[in-house]
Formats: structure tokens, sequence, C-alpha cells
């Protein structure tokens, strides 16, 4: 792994860490209703300050905490024309299949390409360390997935092009 | 096109036709003469007629229909020009002959009959040979249209419909222009590393045509109608020298690479995005598994969803399972009425109480005595010493 991405995933984790302490908070609006505070912003009192760390212009990632949820949105690096393609289109790929995260967004917040929300009845369900772990290496995950899908698909494209040249010999 | 081991299949880009191979060397190889009326479309615009009877099973009749290449020319029931049929006859003249006019619906109809061929060498030779017809026709037209065009000049072609591509002759060189269009953005990415690598290839392979692609229309394209120049995937070119069509089996060849360029690239973005496609699902399974491992009953979930696919087959396991142990049960339950039936009254206790407290005696109730022998008679004997 590459020093800086090694620093960025450790800053994100160490934030993770700090920012899950969730309890169960009812609703202030409505009466027997459980919401994501950080949803909803009805109550500035219940939100934390958030936190945007970023790795450089095309990377970053924000975190925004309340009492009771937790919600962490992504941008991916997309360096070129097929970089971008791949990324909007795995993402878009693992989004549609969001049931089978249970923390991942279904939209992801405007100027980010993933979300994931995480309440205090994940925290209950979950383990604390285990979640966090999974954010980390869903995020070194789809670095890695996209970049391999990139050299695949020029491997591909030079090992079809000279099958197509091989032809004319 | 690329196998999972890396290997190259070119058998759908192979200028000999599978199917007619297939169908011929079965009449051939039939014990009995078989009446045969098959029709077929290869390429999507390439269609075949094989027809034969039983009574005259040594003539077969093949008819085929190509595309019209040039976007002016008539359509292609009208026939073909008098030098693609001299090819045609000087090609096959061994075993097969032309027969005019064509069945209607089609260019051409060739009389085979294999019978002066005695090997059966020279049989599946012929028949491999008649497969390339299509080829041949087209390569001929092709050649033939080039001839007309003269010195120098640039032509319209159309081999799909949809994708018509344009050859420009100069004094050294022919050039096959491509106007590349695609439907969405991922075929796009796709084919545009596909065309930046065979830009790169192109100087490697000194024999092959030099290719280059750029995104705005070659200098030869210039004077033509702006939307046959609207691309957004840009223009591949190739420039062919006479060396690359030096002898007709190598021109034929050569024609026949080219016409099907759109499609390869085609099939290529096809194969590309399945493979995307499969790599992604792996990924979400991985990471699926990260997330099923967090939960706090374990992989619960993970095991219910496996338990939900294996539910049908288990199912009727559960079943017979549930079946024999009730079975078991009301055995069990039978057994046991019968041995209370069969036992006396027993009150847990009563003899220690009995032995302990001597003042309560218990009467002690006489045994009826018991018949040493009883006898049975048979039924059968009892009746007849009855009747007698």
């Amino acid at each position: 792994m590459a020093n800086t991405l090694r620093l960025y995933l450790t800053c994100i984790r160490n934030t993770l860490e700090a920012a899950m302490c969730l309890q169960n908070f009812p609703c202030q609006e409505v009466e027997r209703h459980n919401k994501p505070e950080v949803e909803l912003k009805t109550s500035p009192e219940l939100l934390l300050n958030p936190v945007l760390i970023c790795r450089n212009e095309a990377e970053k990632c924000l975190i925004e905490t309340s009492i009771n949820s937790i919600r962490i949105s992504m941008k991916v690096k997309q360096a070129d024309e097929l970089e971008n393609i791949l990324a909007k289109k795995f993402l878009r790929f693992l989004s549609m299949r969001a049931e089978a995260f249970q923390v991942l967004r279904r939209k992801p917040v405007q100027g980010y390409d993933i979300s994931f929300l995480i309440t205090n009845y994940h925290c209950e369900d979950m383990h604390k360390h285990k979640l966090i772990d999974f954010i980390v290496q869903f995020m070194e995950d789809i670095d890695k997935e996209i970049s391999e899908l990139k050299l695949s698909v020029n491997t591909r494209g030079r090992l079809v092009a000279t099958e197509f040249l091989k032809q004319f010999i | 096109m690329l196998s999972t081991d890396g290997t190259s299949t070119m058998a759908f880009f192979s200028s000999g036709s599978q199917a007619l191979v297939e169908i011929l060397t079965r009449m051939q190889s039939a014990e009995r003469p078989m009446p045969v009326d098959h029709t077929f479309f290869e390429f999507g615009s390439i269609r075949y007629h094989v027809e034969a009877s039983a009574s005259d099973p040594e003539n077969v009749y093949l008819s085929i229909s190509t595309p019209s290449l040039s976007h002016e020319a008539s359509p292609s029931s009208s026939g073909l020009p008098e030098a693609t049929l001299q090819e045609t006859r000087k090609a096959y003249h061994k075993f097969a002959e032309v027969v005019e006019p064509p069945r209607e619906g089609y260019v051409l109809t060739l009389k085979l009959n294999f019978s002066a061929l005695a090997r059966p060498k020279d049989r599946v030779k012929a028949i491999n040979q008649v497969s390339l017809l299509q080829s041949v026709v087209l390569s001929s037209q092709l050649r033939d249209m080039l001839g007309s065009l003269g010195p120098s000049g640039t032509m319209k072609l159309v081999y799909s419909q949809s994708e018509p591509f344009f050859v420009s002759k100069t004094a050294e060189r022919i050039h096959a222009i491509f106007p590349m269009r695609f439907r969405d953005d991922t075929d796009l990415a796709i084919a545009t590393s596909f065309f930046q690598e065979l830009q790169d290839l192109g100087n490697s392979f000194a024999r092959a045509p030099k290719c280059s692609w750029s995104p705005i229309p070659p200098p030869e394209l210039r004077g033509e109608h702006v939307h046959r120049l609207t691309t957004n995937g840009g223009f591949v070119s190739f420039g062919v020298v006479s060396r690359h069509v030096r002898g007709k089996k190598r021109a034929a060849k050569t024609a026949w690479i080219l016409l099907n360029f759109q499609a390869y690239v085609k099939y290529h973005i096809k194969c590309t995005r399945s493979h995307i496609q499969s790599r992604m699902r792996q990924r979400l399974e991985a990471l699926t598994e990260v997330i099923q491992d967090a939960s706090l009953r374990g992989n619960h979930d993970k095991t219910r969803s496996q338990a939900v696919v294996k539910k049908r087959s288990k199912r009727r396991l559960i079943s017979f399972t549930k079946a024999n142990a009730k079975l078991q049960k009301g055995f069990r339950a039978i057994l046991d009425k019968i041995k209370r039936l069969r036992l006396r009254i027993r009150v847990k206790g009563l003899d220690r109480l009995r032995r302990q407290c001597q003042c309560f005696a218990v009467p002690k109730l006489p045994v009826p005595p018991r018949r040493k022998e009883q006898r049975y008679h048979k039924l059968a004997s009892v009746k007849s010493r009855e009747q007698g």
C-alpha cells in the first residue's frame, strides 16, 4: 500500500473510532419516532462538527456525526475518462445492491461518489471495530478494483488488437 | 475472442461458413439420399439457401444473398456483376456451375455436384472451398468497385446498414476509413482503449496495414456530408498497400478482415463489458462477506441466505426425517400402552410402607388356581367332530 494511502486510511479509521459512539435517541419532532439525526438535521444540538479528510483534490472523505447516527461519504479518485466510467459503473452496481451491505446508502451525498449511514442499531447488531474495518477495507478495495479493472481493460484491448493484426500475417 | 485461459478463438469471424460446412458434410456422409431445404443467415445480412431433393441427390443447389456494398448500387436481388460471376465460375469449376438466373431473392445460385470427386479428402476440401463463397463474392465486388473508382477518389460502402465506411484510393495505397459510433460512454471508453492499443501496435506489425485513429475526420474525407462525419468514437483508418492484396486469396482475406472490423470491435466491447460485470460481482461477494462477519450473531445472515438456496433440496429430506420420527413416536406409544395393560398396577413405595408399618395389614387376595394346561382345539377339527 502506498504510504500516503496508509496515512489517509489511518486518519479515517481514527476519526471513525472517535465518532462512532452512538446511542439510542428518539426523534424530538415526532413522537414515538426514531430517526437518524444526521439525515434530518432538525436539532443542531444533536449534531457534531463534520470532519473532512482529504488525500488530494479528487479523493476525500466526509464524516458527519450525530447522537444516533453517522454518515460517511467518500469521493473516489478518477484520473482519466476510463477510470471515471469504471468508478461510476462499479459504484452504481454496489449502490443498486445496497441491501447486501446494510449500511450503504442508495444515493450518495451530493458531491461524493458513495455514502454510508450507520445508526445506533447497526452498532448494536455489529462489532464496532469490524464495522470500521469494513469501511476502511471498502475504501481500499474500491481503489484496488478500479485500478485492476482499468489495467484489465487495457490488457484485453492490447491482446485483441494483437489478434486482429495477426490475421493479416 | 479471448477465452479465460488467454487463448484466442476467431470462430465468429472466420470467412468460411461453419453451418454450410456442417450441412454439406452431413449430406455427403448420409447413407440414404435425403431431401434438404435449409435457409439461414450469417453476419446478420448474408443469407444462404441449400436445397437438394431425394430424387436427384447428386445435385445440391446453393443460393447466396449478400448485401450490396455500394450505397448507390442496385439492390442485391438484381444479381452480381459479370466479373464476379466469372471469378466464381473459375474458383468452383471443378464441382459447381452457376445457375442463371439465380433463385428468387438471391444474388447467386450454384449447382454443386461432388460426384466427380472420388476421394473423400477432395470432397472435404471442396466443401471448405464452398464455405468461402461469401468471401469470394464480397471481395470480388469490392475489387470491381475499386476498379471503377479510377486512379483516385473516395467511396462510401455499406456492409452493415447502420455502419457505413469509406474507401479512399490513391496512387500508393487504399485507405479504409471507419467512422466509429457508440451508444454509450462505457462502450466508447473500452473502444478508445482498444483503438489506442491498435494504433500503438500497428507499427510493430510490419506486414499488417498501418492503422491510425483520430477523433477528427482524416483529410481523405474532405467534402463529405457533415452528418456522415459526425461520430463519438473518432475515425479508424487502415492503409492497405499492394502487398496486402497480392494474390486473390490474400486480397479476399484482407477484404474480409476489413469488412468485419466494426463487428470485431463490437464483439470486443461486448466481451469486455461481460468481463467487467463478472469482476464486479466477485468483488461484491468479497465485500458482503466482510460486513456479514461484523455481525454480532456471527454470519447468521449468510448461513440463512445459503440455507434459502439449499432450502428446496433440504425440504424433502426434512419431511422424510419428520415422518420417520413421528412413526417411531407412534410405535413407541402403542408399545407403552401394551406394556401398561399387561403389567400389574404398582404403587411406588407401597412395599416399603407395608414392611415398616406392620399394623397396616394389606389383605392377601386369594389367587385363583392357575390351570396348568389349557388345551386348544383346532377349529377345523372341532367342526369335523360336530359334523361326524
